[in-house]
């Protein structure tokens, strides 16, 4: 047999993260929930521009049920337009979202990859600082920070971050402690690679996975988190956001019950599209249940 | 007779370990590796072999510094010193010592392609141009027998012996003068494991290489190894070339171990009797006074439970820790052998 017709197959090189694309893809719920969130996302990008309607002028008579007068979705306790405010809602909605769960993974990652690949004191003093923030009451927690400091977005986003950074942490450190004590850790260092390299470019990256499903699912308990707070009135009522569309219609919950509807089976849906996607991200990450 | 590359002097190794019982301040230490030296010649390979947890890897990885407990002792390469290494010394050492790992599929990072496996030590410890550490890659791809287009592969995409070929690469790519192999094998299929085998006996030679070669498995052991030192609970037993060591092993521990290698040579298996040694090994926070192996020794005497063996060759190249083999180079267990 000549070189010629020996014909060895030329492999393509598949990066573990495209694996996980491809698992995701196979994922029929994970998909619907990513399909939802990108109809979300694009309503607040571009909502505002196709329906023009001011969310903080008054529009019509106050409590005029849906589907009149050609308000879709009526209008509340001042005769402003509630799908307006839902659209306009939905960009500080998910910028808050996003925010504390950047928030909480930059504290999460930063305390328990130091505390993980340290070890010793380090570990222990920091571990103990997060028990310290995991045993206070999140949400009394943070209407303290807020009534304290006032109730702007900034403050609010912090806020939740705070509050919500030490299952990140858990989570990174346990990763580390895991990954640290691979072969490929030691061979790397065998490889001359310095602590600092050790920990951002071969540990950091191996851990990501199930940081990345938390991350998603921070984005969503934010969310919530955010509308929590904004019932109680501790929000910016000068700036529109799902939550404070529901915080100010809460009186006439019994009258207009459309007012606070409304904007809840937006949090509903939206949390539920991130969580479906955080769950397809746990199984497309989880080498465990990859098939060969 | 080449001149020794290697001398490892005294070297220790222990861990500090948390013991309920041990008050405040005090910390009890668990001993793995305890003051050994041995010389390994430029170009050999030495195998060190014992069963789990008798310190060989411990050991091994000691010397690339590695290990995470207290070491100490001197490993003299080339005539340095390569122990008290600050950064710039351990970058030299990680150089010229690197590490061939046991199991091939945790030890190459999942999420880098094999050509930046195999680069990475070139990255981290040389300060050549980008140009010529592909060259250098290329090369070693074609010395470990892996196809080019295989570059950009990553680890999860090769079978076992090529990932362990793929390890082998970038133990290379500094062009190191000892390499500590690790039970590179015993993680692999047997057809794989002659495969493997093979190919670092050829770059043995090819490149001059000098291995510690760890292993449990005495037939590869026999296959691949100028010398042999057999350790027990942190300490060598035994130290020979591997004729002598093979034919004649002087210490119990050598001759149980040679023993229990199993022999297809129908005859040969009913010559040799499998010598048994009962119990289990001591725990190592508490050792026994005397010699390590006496709990389990078949030919014990009274002064073997109070006097610690010293590693001597009583004037030759064959060194025993007992105090029953004296200068003749007559088994202790020849005894035993006679008597079933």
């Amino acid at each position: 047999m000549s070189d010629e017709t020996l014909h060895i197959p030329v492999e393509k090189a598949r990066s573990p993260l495209a694996e996980a694309w491809e698992m995701f893809r196979q994922n029929h719920l994970a998909m619907v929930g990513l399909a939802i969130l990108i109809l979300i996302v694009l309503g607040a990008i571009f909502g505002p521009l196709i329906y023009p309607t001011d969310p903080y002028e008054m529009v019509w008579a106050p409590f005029s049920p849906p589907g009149q007068e050609g308000f879709l979705l009526g209008t509340d306790y001042l005769g402003r337009d509630i799908l307006s405010q839902l659209l306009n809602g939905a960009r500080v909605t998910l910028i808050i979202g996003l925010a504390a769960a950047f928030v909480t993974v930059a504290i999460g990652i930063t305390v328990g990859a130091l505390a993980g690949f340290y070890g010793g004191a380090i570990e222990e003093a920091l571990m103990r600082f997060t028990e310290f923030f995991q045993v206070l009451p999140t949400l009394l927690f943070s209407m303290v920070i807020v009534s304290l400091f006032g109730a702007s977005l900034p403050m609010i986003t912090f806020a939740i971050g705070v509050v919500s950074w030490t299952a990140v942490a858990r989570i990174t450190r346990a990763e580390f402690l895991r990954i640290r004590e691979m072969d490929y850790v030691m061979a790397s260092r065998a490889s001359g690679a310095p602590g600092m390299r050790l920990m951002f470019t071969v540990i950091l990256p191996n851990s990501l996975p199930p940081i990345i499903v938390q991350s998603a699912l921070m984005v969503g308990s934010a969310i919530l988190f955010e509308a929590g707070l904004s019932f109680l009135g501790l929000t910016d009522p000068n700036i529109v956001s799902w939550g404070q569309i529901i915080g100010s219609n809460r009186q006439y919950i019994l009258e207009a019950g459309y007012t606070v509807t409304i904007p809840g089976l937006a949090i509903f849906v939206t949390v539920l599209a991130i969580s479906l996607v955080g769950d397809g991200l746990n199984d497309a990450l989880n080498p465990k249940l990859r098939k060969r | 007779m080449m001149p020794e590359l290697l001398d490892v002097r005294n070297l220790s190794v222990r861990f500090p370990v948390g013991r309920k019982g041990t008050g405040w301040g005090q910390t009890s230490y668990l001993t793995a590796v305890d003051d050994i030296s041995f010389t390994v010649r430029k170009g050999e390979t030495l195998a060190i072999v014992g069963e789990s947890g008798s310190g060989k890897t411990t050991a091994a990885l000691a010397i690339a510094q590695l290990v995470a407990g207290e070491t100490s002792g001197e490993v003299v390469l080339d005539g340095q010193d390569i122990m008290p290494a600050g950064r710039d010394q351990l970058r030299a050492m990680r150089r010229k010592v690197q590490v061939i790992f046991q199991d091939p599929y945790s030890s190459l990072n999942p999420r880098k392609r094999a050509e930046e496996i195999v680069r990475e030590p070139l990255d981290n410890l040389t300060n050549k141009p980008a140009r010529e550490k592909r060259e250098i890659v290329d090369r070693l791809f074609q010395a470990v027998g892996l196809r080019p287009e295989q570059k950009r592969l990553f680890p999860h995409q090769f079978s076992g012996g090529q990932r362990q070929r793929i390890g082998i690469a970038r133990a290379l790519s500094t062009q190191p003068e000892v390499i500590i192999c690790d039970e590179p094998v015993s993680a692999l299929d047997v057809a794989v494991q002659a495969q493997i085998l093979n190919l670092l006996r050829r770059l043995q030679s090819e490149f001059g290489l000098t291995y510690i070669f760890i292993s449990h498995d005495l037939g590869v052991v026999q296959h691949m190894c100028d010398s042999v030192a057999v350790m027990y609970m942190g300490k060598i037993v035994e130290h020979a070339d591997r004729l002598a060591l093979f034919n004649n092993p002087q210490h119990p521990y050598t001759a149980a171990l040679l023993s229990a290698v199993p022999s297809i040579d129908p005859t040969l298996r009913d010559h040799s009797k499998r010598i048994l040694i009962p119990g289990d090994p001591p725990d190592p926070l508490n050792l026994p006074a005397g010699c390590r192996f006496v709990s389990r020794c078949p030919v014990a005497q009274l002064h073997c439970r109070e006097l610690v063996p010293e590693l001597t060759g009583n004037g030759t190249e064959h060194l025993t820790a007992c105090h029953l083999v004296d200068a003749d180079l007559v088994s202790p267990m020849q005894a035993v052998r006679e008597a079933e």
